[in-house]
C-alpha cells in the first residue's frame, strides 16, 4: 500500500482487485448466500456506482472492500496487496489511510461540532487535508461549529462526506449516501462528492438503488442476488446538477 | 486522541446522572473505607504511642495487702523489666454541685515525678502534687469536665472512714483508664466516677498501708511468656489474698479498646464489599447500554482506521472517570468523616493524644480496589466494544426475541391490561438483569436494616441492663466483706424500701486444661431486685446447689451444663472445690458467674460475707439518705441507675446518631443509584418503543405507568428480599462485632423495617420522578427519525 508496492503494480492505475468473492451468512436456521462469485477491477479516479435491489449484496461487498468484514472465500487485492489475508493491525492501517467510508445515516458523533467530527479523522491521518478545508469543500465552511442535531439531513451528510475526504483516502466507500435525503439535498450531496473525485481523484465508489444516480458515474454496475448482472461504462458523466428522480 | 477524548467528555456530561450516580456509590464505598481504615490506624497508633511514652504495664494484679519488700523478690521473676507497686483504694465522694455521693479510685503516685515508674499520668492542665501535702491530688481529666471541676477546686472523701478533703492541683489521664467506669459497671458515668491520682505516702498513712501495697504492674522484657510470669505472681503472693494476676488482655480498659479496633476492623470489610459490588453492578449495566447505542459510533470509529485498543480504551474511559470522581470525593469525604468519628471515639476514651492519622496507604488501597472493580464492572461492555465486527456494528441491534411467557395463557391474557403485559414481558426477557437490579436494591434496603439494628440492640440492651435486670435505684459496695447483720443497719436507714445483698467472690474457675479469673456472684435471689436476664430479655432460673455461666464463659472453658467446674478460691482459706455447671446464660455483657448467696457461703467454707447491697429507696427521701451515704465509712463505692442510664443515653445518642445519619445516607445514595440507573436504563432502550406509544395515543400517564411500572415491580421485590438481607447482614455484624465484653442479639423492631421501607420507596419514588421528568420531554418526532 506504500508507494513501493504501488510501482510494483502491472497494470497501470489498477486500485482495487476483487476476485471470485463469495460471502455467506447463517442467520438462524438458513444459509443465505450475500455475494456469489463477484469480480470487479477499480482504476485510479474512476466513479463508480453500484446499484442493485435491497438484498443484491451491494453493501456486503462494501463492508467486504472498505475492510470492515471478511468474505467467505476469493480474494480483494489493494494496489497489488492482499487485503483479504491481512491482519487485524493492517486493516485498522488499511482503513486508516485509504479508506475514506460515506453511510446512508452519516453516523456522526452526536458529541462532537461539525468540525471536530470531521477533525476525529485528521487527527489519526498522516497527511490530511486541514479539516476546515475539507468542509469547505462541501460547502458547510460557515457550519463549522454545529452540532449534528443542528444540522440538516443534507448537511450532516455533507459533513460525513468532508470526514471521509479529509484524510486524502484513496477509496472512497459510500452506502447510499442519498438514501435518507430528499430530491434537492440529495443532489447537493452528490455535488460534493462528484467535487471530490474530480478535485482529489479519489476512486470513488457509490452504492445506491436510486438508478438517476447513474448518470453521474464512469461505471455502473448492477448486482442481483449477489453476483454482477451488468458492468457498464458511460460515454460521458453527468453532473449531478442534471439528474433528475 | 483529542477528539475521542472530546467525545468521551460529551458524552459523560449527556450522561452525568448516572456517572454522578455511580461515582456516588464509589464515594461511599471508599469513604466508608478510607474513614475506618485511617481511624483504626489512628486509634491504634494513639494507644500505641500513650502506652508507650506513659510506660502502660504488662501485667497487672491486685492484693490484698503485701510487704513492700516483696517488690524484689518479683523483679528477679525471670523476664520481669520492671515492677511498679501502688497502693489503691474505692471511696465515698461528696463533689461540690452533685447530691448522690460520687465514687472514686485513688492511686498512688510517686511524691515525686522523676521517680514515676509504670502507669504514668499525664497532665493536662495544672500540675503535680508536692510531695508532703497530703491534701493534694490529681483527678481525672474527664471527671473533672463532667462536673465543671478545674484546678484549685476541693472534693471531700471517705478515706479508710475517716473524712478528709482533697485539692485537686492538676487535671491527668493515665493509658489504665482509656476507658473509664466503675469496677463492676460497662458504662461510663463521668460525673459520678474518676480517678484520684494521691502520693504514696500520704495515701499509705490514709490507709494505714504503710510498708505495703495492694497493687503490683509489672513490665516485661520482649519475648517473656506472660503466662509463665503470671502463674509465679499467682503462687508468690497466694499467703498474701492475692486476686489472680493477669496480662493486658484481661486489663478492663484495654480490653474495651482493643474490642473497639477489632470492630472497626470488621466494618473496614463489610460495608465497603457492598458498594463496590454495586458499583461493578451499575458499571456493568451502563457501560453495556452506552456500547449498544453508540454501536454505529463504535463502527464509524473502526471504519475510520481507529484501532480497537483506542475504541476499547475510549470505552473504558466512561468507568474510570466516574471511578476517579467518586474516589476524589470519597477519599476527601472519608478523611473529614475519620477526623469525626475520631472526635465520637474521643467521647468515649481518654487519650492523652488522640491523633488522627490520615494515612496515603488506605487511600491508595481503596482506590486501586475501586480501580479493579471498575475493570471488572467495564470489563464486559469494553469487550463488546473491542470484539463488536464493524460491518455489523453497521447494522442495526438485532431485535430482542421475546418468548411466549406466563401470559400467554388465554385466560390470563384477558384480565392483564396491557402496560403490565409490557412491564412482565420485558423482566421475562432479561431475568439476570431484573434479579440483579432486585439485589442491588434489597442490598441498600440491608444496610438500612442493619443500620437500624444497631439501635434495636441498644434499645434491647437498656431495656435488660437498666430495667429486667436490674430494678434497684442505688448499689452500694461495701470496702470490706460485711456479715450478715450488715442488713439492719441498712434497713434502719430512712428511705429504705427493698434490699438485696450479693457476695462478690475472686475465684479462678477451671474446667479440664482451661481456665478463667472470674469472681463467682452469690445472690440472695435470681428474682428480686437483680434477676438473671438474657439477652433475648428472658429471665432465667438460678437453681440451687450448681453455678450459672455466662454462655460465652462456658463456652471459654468447655463445659456444658452437668460437668463439674474446679473452682480455686483466691481469699480467705483459699479452698479448691467442686461445683455443678447448672445452668447457661446469653447475657450481653461481659462474663459472670452466678450463684446462690448460701450455696456460695457454703462453698467458700467461711461463715458468709456480703460485698454489696441493691437497694429500692424512697425517692422523697433520696436526699438525706444520699447526705448519709456520703459520711458512711463502710461503703466504697455507690451506683445510681438512673443517673448511669441517663450518662450512657447520651453519649450512645450521640455516636449513634453520627453513624446511623451515615449509614443512611449511604444506603440512599445505593438505592437511589440502583433505581435511577435501572430507569434510565429502560428509558434509553425504549425511548423509540415508548414514543410509539404516545405516538399511538397512549397518555404520559400511561407511559411513565409501563417504565416506571417495571422499576416499582422490581423494587417491591426487592424490599421484602433486603429485609431478609437486612437480618442477614446484622447476624453478620452480631458474630463479626461479638465479643468477650460484648454479644448483640438478634433483634429487630417493627420500626426498623417501617423506616428502611419509606426511605426506600421515596428514594425510588424520586428516582423515578427524575426519569419521569426526562420521559415527558421525550421529542417524539426526533425519536422517530432516529434509526434504533
Amino acid at each position: 500500500m506504500d508507494d513501493g508496492t504501488r510501482q510494483v503494480n502491472g497494470e497501470r492505475g489498477l486500485v482495487l482487485r476483487i476476485s471470485d468473492l463469495c460471502k455467506s451468512y447463517v442467520m438462524g436456521e438458513v444459509t443465505v448466500d450475500a455475494l456469489r462469485h463477484v469480480s470487479l477491477d477499480f482504476f485510479h479516479g474512476e466513479l463508480a456506482v453500484l446499484l442493485g435491489a435491497s438484498g443484491s449484496g451491494k453493501s456486503t461487498l462494501l463492508n467486504i472492500v472498505g475492510g470492515l468484514d471478511v468474505p467467505s472465500s476469493g480474494k480483494l487485492f489493494f494496489h497489488g496487496k492482499e487485503i483479504t489475508a491481512a491482519t487485524e493491525e493492517e486493516l485498522t492501517d488499511y482503513r486508516r489511510r485509504s479508506i475514506g467510508f460515506v453511510f446512508q445515516f452519516y453516523n456522526l458523533i452526536s458529541s462532537l461540532t461539525a468540525l471536530e467530527n470531521v477533525q476525529l479523522v485528521t487527527e489519526i491521518s498522516e497527511k490530511p487535508m486541514p479539516a476546515e478545508e475539507a468542509l469547505a469543500l462541501v460547502g458547510l465552511g460557515n457550519r463549522l461549529n454545529h452540532f449534528p442535531a443542528q444540522l440538516s439531513g443534507g448537511e450532516q451528510q455533507r459533513v460525513a462526506i468532508a470526514r471521509a475526504v479529509a484524510k486524502r483516502p484513496e477509496l472512497l466507500l459510500c452506502d447510499e449516501p442519498t438514501g435518507a435525503l430528499d430530491f434537492q439535498t440529495g443532489k447537493l450531496v452528490l455535488e460534493a462528492l462528484e467535487k471530490v473525485n474530480r478535485e482529489i481523484g479519489t476512486t470513488t465508489l457509490v452504492i445506491t438503488h436510486n438508478v438517476s444516480i447513474a448518470g453521474m458515474a464512469d461505471r455502473v454496475i448492477h448486482l442481483s442476488s449477489g453476483e454482477v448482472t451488468e458492468d457498464l461504462r458511460n460515454a460521458s458523466r453527468l453532473s449531478p446538477s442534471e439528474l433528475v428522480w | 486522541m483529542n477528539m475521542l477524548r472530546r467525545k468521551l467528555y460529551r458524552d459523560l456530561m449527556h450522561l452525568k446522572g448516572q456517572m454522578l450516580a455511580v461515582a456516588a456509590v464509589v464515594a461511599c464505598g471508599i469513604s466508608v473505607f478510607v474513614s475506618m481504615s485511617s481511624v483504626k490506624y489512628s486509634l491504634e497508633a494513639s494507644r500505641q504511642q500513650y502506652y508507650s511514652r506513659y510506660r502502660f504495664a504488662d501485667v497487672f494484679m491486685q492484693v490484698k495487702r503485701a510487704p513492700e519488700f516483696y517488690r524484689e523478690s518479683v523483679g528477679s521473676i525471670p523476664g520481669v523489666a520492671s515492677v511498679t507497686t501502688r497502693v489503691m483504694a474505692d471511696v465515698t465522694l461528696d463533689v461540690p454541685g452533685l447530691d448522690e455521693p460520687a465514687t472514686g479510685r485513688i492511686v498512688s503516685i510517686p511524691e515525686y515525678r522523676g521517680m514515676a515508674g509504670l502507669n504514668d499520668v499525664f497532665i493536662r492542665k495544672g500540675r503535680y502534687i508536692e510531695a508532703g501535702k497530703s491534701e493534694e491530688v490529681i483527678a481525672s481529666k474527664p471527671f473533672m469536665e463532667a462536673n465543671g471541676l478545674e484546678p484549685g477546686d476541693r472534693v471531700g472523701a471517705v478515706i479508710n472512714g475517716r473524712k478528709k478533703e482533697l485539692v485537686i492541683v492538676g487535671m491527668g489521664l493515665s493509658p489504665e483508664y482509656i476507658y473509664e467506669v466503675q469496677p463492676g459497671s460497662f458504662f461510663p458515668d463521668n460525673r459520678r466516677f474518676g480517678i484520684f491520682w494521691m502520693g504514696r505516702r500520704s495515701l499509705e498513712s490514709a490507709l494505714d498501708m504503710s510498708g505495703s501495697f495492694n497493687d503490683l504492674s509489672l513490665a516485661l522484657t520482649h519475648g517473656t511468656s506472660e503466662k509463665d510470669v503470671l502463674m509465679q505472681l499467682d503462687h508468690l503472693f497466694k499467703p498474701y489474698g492475692s486476686f489472680g494476676a493477669y496480662g493486658r488482655s484481661e486489663q478492663l480498659s484495654d480490653r474495651f479498646i482493643s474490642d473497639e479496633i477489632k470492630q472497626v476492623g470488621m466494618q473496614i470489610t463489610i460495608l465497603p464489599s457492598i458498594f463496590l459490588g454495586v458499583a461493578v453492578f451499575l458499571l456493568n449495566i451502563v457501560l453495556r447500554r452506552i456500547v449498544t447505542t453508540q454501536r454505529d459510533q463504535i463502527a464509524v470509529l473502526k471504519a475510520m482506521g481507529y484501532s480497537n485498543e483506542d475504541i476499547g480504551f475510549h470505552y473504558l474511559g466512561f468507568a474510570m472517570v466516574p471511578t476517579t470522581v467518586g474516589s476524589v470525593i470519597g477519599t476527601a469525604l472519608g478523611a473529614w468523616l475519620g477526623r469525626g468519628l475520631m472526635n465520637v471515639y474521643g467521647d468515649f476514651y481518654n487519650f492523652a493524644e488522640l491523633v488522627y492519622y490520615f494515612r496515603i496507604e488506605d487511600v491508595a488501597l481503596s482506590v486501586l480496589l475501586s480501580f479493579i472493580a471498575a475493570l471488572f464492572g467495564a470489563w464486559s461492555a469494553f469487550r463488546k466494544a473491542v470484539e463488536m465486527p464493524p460491518a455489523e456494528a453497521m447494522r442495526p441491534d438485532t431485535p430482542v426475541t421475546y418468548r411466549p411467557g406466563i401470559f400467554q395463557r388465554e385466560s390470563l391474557r384477558k384480565k392483564i391490561p396491557v402496560p403490565i403485559r409490557i412491564i412482565v414481558r420485558n423482566l421475562e426477557r432479561r431475568p439476570l438483569k431484573a434479579a440483579l437490579t432486585v439485589i442491588m436494591i434489597a442490598l441498600s434496603v440491608a444496610i438500612l436494616v442493619a443500620g437500624r439494628f444497631t439501635y434495636d440492640v441498644t434499645d434491647r440492651m437498656m431495656l435488660v441492663e437498666f430495667s429486667e435486670k436490674h430494678r434497684e435505684d442505688v448499689t452500694i459496695v461495701f470496702r470490706d466483706p460485711m456479715p450478715f447483720a450488715v442488713r439492719y443497719n441498712i434497713a434502719s436507714l430512712d428511705g429504705v424500701l427493698e434490699h438485696e445483698y450479693y457476695r462478690e467472690e475472686p475465684v479462678r474457675i477451671s474446667f479440664g486444661h482451661r481456665s478463667r479469673r472470674q469472681s463467682i456472684k452469690g445472690v440472695e435471689s435470681a428474682e428480686g431486685l437483680q434477676r438473671l436476664v438474657d439477652k433475648d430479655n428472658r429471665q432465667v432460673v438460678l437453681p440451687r446447689g450448681g453455678i450459672v455461666l455466662t454462655k460465652t464463659l462456658a463456652d471459654i472453658l468447655g463445659a456444658r451444663p452437668g460437668d463439674m467446674l474446679n473452682v480455686d478460691f483466691q481469699q480467705g482459706r483459699q479452698l479448691r472445690r467442686q461445683v455443678m455447671l447448672a445452668g447457661t446464660i446469653d447475657e450481653m455483657l461481659g462474663l459472670s458467674a452466678y450463684m446462690n448467696l448460701r450455696d456460695l457461703d457454703r462453698l467458700a467454707g467461711d461463715g458468709g460475707a456480703l460485698n454489696a447491697a441493691y437497694l429500692r429507696i424512697d425517692s422523697s427521701k433520696a436526699g438525706r439518705l444520699y447526705s448519709k451515704f456520703k459520711e458512711m465509712p463502710g461503703i466504697s463505692g455507690i451506683m445510681m441507675l438512673k443517673a448511669l442510664r441517663k450518662s450512657f443515653d447520651e453519649l450512645i445518642a450521640k455516636s449513634m446518631n453520627t453513624s446511623t445519619i451515615i449509614l443512611t445516607s449511604f444506603a440512599c445514595i445505593l438505592a437511589f443509584s440502583v433505581v435511577y440507573n435501572g430507569a434510565r436504563i429502560s428509558l434509553s432502550e425504549r425511548a423509540r418503543e415508548l414514543t410509539s406509544l404516545r405516538v399511538l395515543g397512549l397518555s404520559i400517564r400511561e407511559v411513565s405507568i409501563i417504565l416506571l411500572g417495571e422499576q416499582a415491580l422490581l423494587t417491591g421485590i426487592a424490599i421484602p428480599l433486603g429485609f431478609l438481607f437486612g437480618i442477614g447482614l446484622s447476624v453478620l455484624l452480631s458474630l463479626a462485632l461479638s465479643s468477650e465484653l460484648y454479644r448483640m442479639p438478634l433483634v429487630f423492631s417493627a420500626y426498623n423495617f417501617i423506616f428502611a421501607f419509606v426511605v426506600i420507596i421515596i428514594v425510588a419514588t424520586a428516582s423515578g420522578l427524575a426519569v419521569r421528568r426526562r420521559l415527558v420531554n421525550l421529542d417524539l418526532v426526533a425519536v422517530l427519525k432516529t434509526r434504533e
